[in-house]
């Protein structure tokens, strides 16, 4: 079942075209990554599906509805740039944004003090938030995110921001809810959070989408890399495309840095080698890091790792 | 309609948990209860100390404190009589002439109320016909005592006074008591008229007066007897006054006293809109800007559309500044009812406009409406501002624009001037239009203009609340500068880049 849909959805800014004719599905139970570098329409894209600001063209899908407040009690949201009622205790707080979903209270409160102990704050759920250290408070943010249960989690950039501990939790948080069956979309210009995470994604640029697929269809994208220990250069072999000589090994051999012809399979390559009686001592593929298929998809300016 | 009571509940609790609410809530009642004590303490209640230096012989300094004795006792007989006449207990003793409201006291009817036992006996009587929790009459003290001229200061000669009597006037001693009023009756008094006062202040009219009546009465009979009129004919002639009768209104039954206390529930009820509807609204004001500036706004969005956090917000700061009210008009009935006397009597006809339906409906649709009026301009200052230095500048002249005014008005209706250009202005005038509608109901508003300004106020209220609802799902979030003139209207025309 398909959990969003954007159908040619577009969103202009007086002169500034923010997301430009995008469209995709994401299913149930999927957690998809939605990748891109600063100003790239992450942000802006889901506000729209949130239905906090209105797309100018195009239309969009959320849990088989039009986007809007009804799909709240359904829907979970971590913002990019959080914060939280500082005078307000951290389960008043969970509590708020649970009723705001739609929960009773007594539903809101039962959830937020499990939430709460599971994050290792049950010594202060009493605790205003102005008296909670920047971790704790993270955690109660994300506590309110998904106090709710939600079948979609949306995450701005939720890494962004949060120390190692947090973000070990917010990753255990996204598998845990995902293996409960929950959809998770969350946008990140960190590209090793989504090659852990990820099923599927989307690489967006200056709001055009530039790929969509899962992490191996990306990898995909970009010739085969091979380490070699070998006596004599790879380019004497076909679709080899270039030979690196990175020095020398023991007794005679030497290392290198091979890249394959675009659509190049390595194994053909090897049994190559085999039937050629081309002397090997190492033949490993290289996987492409997603920064690299991100880099070589939109450019070095779009990225950061 | 759920989001925006659970809203509502937020800004209502966030508002209560803050100290300085509570600060300010019971600001006003012990101020009044204050007041009242401070006043107390203020009050003069000891009585200026009078010395007469009598060279004629003593005879007119005798007749001085004869005089001011009288005027005590005048005084006390006509409180008597007020008394008497707020609490009806004239069936006390139907002949007595505290019973008598209608004259004012002449000398005889003072010396016939000291002869027939003064207060202490009016109240012995009183006390047996008064109902239960009737308060007992105080006399006020006398205004003045005369205190006798020490020997050392009686044989210094006239021409030396000024200086002997220095240390007289403004003693240096810590605890020494200052004798205020100095006054000196030279011995060739009646052949000349000049008498000398000495005092250690600006000499008030009463004194001056008593004295100057006492020795003109003293001077005419010396005139008369001069003239040949036998000395008892010239001393009757002095005491002559008419009976004068008097008829004045019961206490609190004046015209302006009735007008002016009629006027005061509706005016308070103006006034306490203005007081919690600054002191709410700058509350709420910051609760907007903290949601702000803490980057909350994204969050509460996706749970709750604009318009419901906004009227979430209004309906919890609507909520707050009832509350307030409600606190404070209890404090006051409370205060009624712990308290008797004037207060009870001034409060009574002070709520008789409740006895109108049509006046509660009218006080509580202004106060509502008004409280929404207003509040949306705090709410639009705090979704236009990252911070409260920000919002500091929108704020001063829109509070100063409310308040002047209003300030104005209060004074004009509480000097009962009903009309003029100025009233009809801030009546139509939807954003002055609850205070002066409320200020005006205790003087008498006419119905039409009631029913008219209240429905200009509902449509300027309703267009207000759809624009305001533009700026605010614009403004929300914005970044960036603090917007222009021409940027607030863009976002309230729906065109600006953030809509």
């Amino acid at each position: 079942m398909t959990v969003l849909t954007l159908d040619r959805v577009s969103k202009r800014f007086d002169q500034v075209l923010a997301v430009d004719d995008l469209s995709f599905d994401v299913s149930e139970g999927e957690v998809f990554g939605f990748l891109g570098g600063n100003g790239a329409g992450k942000t802006t894209s889901l506000r729209m599906v949130l239905d906090i600001i209105r797309p100018t063209e195009g239309t969009i899908e959320v849990l088989g509805r039009a986007p809007g407040r009804e799909n709240s009690r359904d829907i979970g949201f971590l913002p990019e740039e959080r914060g939280l009622y500082r005078q307000m205790t951290a389960l008043d707080t969970i509590v708020y944004f649970g009723r705001l979903k739609g929960m009773t209270p007594a539903d809101a409160r039962k959830e937020g003090t499990a939430l709460l102990d599971r994050f290792g704050l049950a010594a202060n759920t009493k605790s205003t938030v102005d008296k909670l250290s920047k971790g704790m408070a993270q955690k109660v943010q994300l506590a309110t995110a998904i106090v709710n249960r939600p079948r979609l989690l949306i995450l701005d950039e939720p890494f962004s921001g949060l120390d190692p501990v947090n973000q070990g939790l917010l990753e255990d948080e996204i598998r845990r809810l995902s293996a409960a069956g929950s959809t998770v979309v969350f946008s990140t210009h960190v590209m090793q959070h989504a090659e852990r995470l990820c099923d599927r994604l989307l690489l967006l640029a200056r709001g055009r989408k530039k790929f969509e697929g899962t992490l191996d269809e990306a990898q995909a994208q970009l010739p085969a890399r091979l380490s070699v220990v070998a006596k004599e250069s790879p380019m004497l072999l076909p679709r080899v495309e270039s030979a690196n000589h990175l020095g020398p090994a023991e007794n005679g051999w030497h290392r290198w840095d091979v890249r394959l012809e675009q659509d190049a399979v390595p194994g053909d390559v090897l049994e190559d080698c085999v039937r050629r009686g081309f002397a090997l001592r190492r033949f490993e593929q290289q996987q492409a890091s997603l920064h690299d298929v991100f880099v070589h998809i939109v450019g070095a300016p779009e990225t950061q790792q | 309609m759920k989001n925006v009571l659970i809203v509502a509940g937020r800004e209502f609790r966030q508002i209560l948990g803050m100290r300085s609410f509570w600060l300010t809530l019971l600001i006003l009642p012990i101020a009044f209860g204050i007041g009242p004590l401070a006043q107390r303490f203020l009050d003069k209640h000891e009585p200026d100390r009078v010395m007469i230096i009598d060279r004629t012989g003593g005879g007119e300094a005798r007749a001085i404190e004869q005089r001011f004795t009288i005027e005590h006792n005048r005084a006390v007989l006509g409180d008597l009589s007020r008394y008497v006449q707020r609490h009806h207990l004239e069936g006390a003793d139907r002949s007595a002439l505290w019973a008598q409201h209608d004259r004012w006291y002449s000398d005889a009817d003072v010396a016939r109320f000291v002869a027939n036992g003064g207060v202490d006996a009016a109240q012995a009587k009183l006390k047996a016909a008064a109902p239960k929790g009737t308060p007992e009459f105080e006399a006020d003290k006398p205004d003045y005592e005369v205190v006798a001229v020490p020997p050392s200061l009686a044989a210094v000669p006239d021409a030396r006074l000024d200086e002997a009597l220095k240390p007289v006037l403004k003693p240096s001693g810590k605890d020494a008591k200052p004798v205020n009023y100095v006054l000196l009756v030279p011995a060739d008094f009646g052949a000349s008229p000049l008498v000398r006062l000495w005092a250690n202040g600006r000499p008030r009219s009463s004194l001056v007066a008593t004295v100057q009546d006492v020795l003109t009465r003293d001077l005419r009979t010396r005139f008369l007897a001069s003239q040949g009129v036998s000395p008892s004919a010239a001393q009757s002639a002095s005491v002559i006054a008419p009976a004068l009768s008097i008829s004045t209104p019961p206490p609190g039954g004046g015209a302006k006293e009735s007008m002016l206390v009629r006027s005061i529930l509706p005016l308070a009820a103006a006034y306490l809109l203005m007081m919690s509807l600054m002191l709410s609204g700058s509350w709420m004001l910051q609760g907007t800007v903290e949601e702000r500036s803490n980057k909350l706004l994204e969050t509460v969005l996706a749970c709750v559309s604009p318009e419901e956090l906004m009227y979430g917000k209004l309906l919890g700061t609507v909520g707050v500044g009832i509350f307030m009210i409600a606190v404070w008009i209890g404090c006051g009935v409370f205060a009624a009812y712990a308290t008797s006397g004037a207060i009870a009597d001034m409060i009574r006809p002070a709520l008789d406009p409740l006895s109108s339906p049509g006046t509660i409906l009218a006080m509580l649709y202004f106060f509502v409406v008004g409280y929404v009026t207003i509040s949306v301009f705090f709410l639009a200052i705090g979704s236009m501002s990252d911070s409260m230095r920000d919002a500091q500048g929108y704020l001063m002249p829109v509070i100063m624009a409310i308040i002047l005014p209003i300030t104005i008005l209060m004074q004009a209706v509480l000097a009962g001037n009903t009309g003029g250009v100025m009233m009809e202005v801030l009546t139509w005038v939807p954003v002055w239009t609850p205070f002066a509608v409320l200020a005006r109901l205790g003087l008498g508003i006419p119905t039409w203009e009631v029913i008219g300004t209240g429905l200009v106020l509902a449509a300027f209220t309703a267009i207000e609340l759809v624009l305001l609802a533009r700026l605010f799902r614009a403004s929300l979030l914005a970044q960036g500068q603090r917007p222009n003139l021409a940027e607030v209207v863009a976002r309230i025309r729906g065109s600006a880049a953030g809509a």
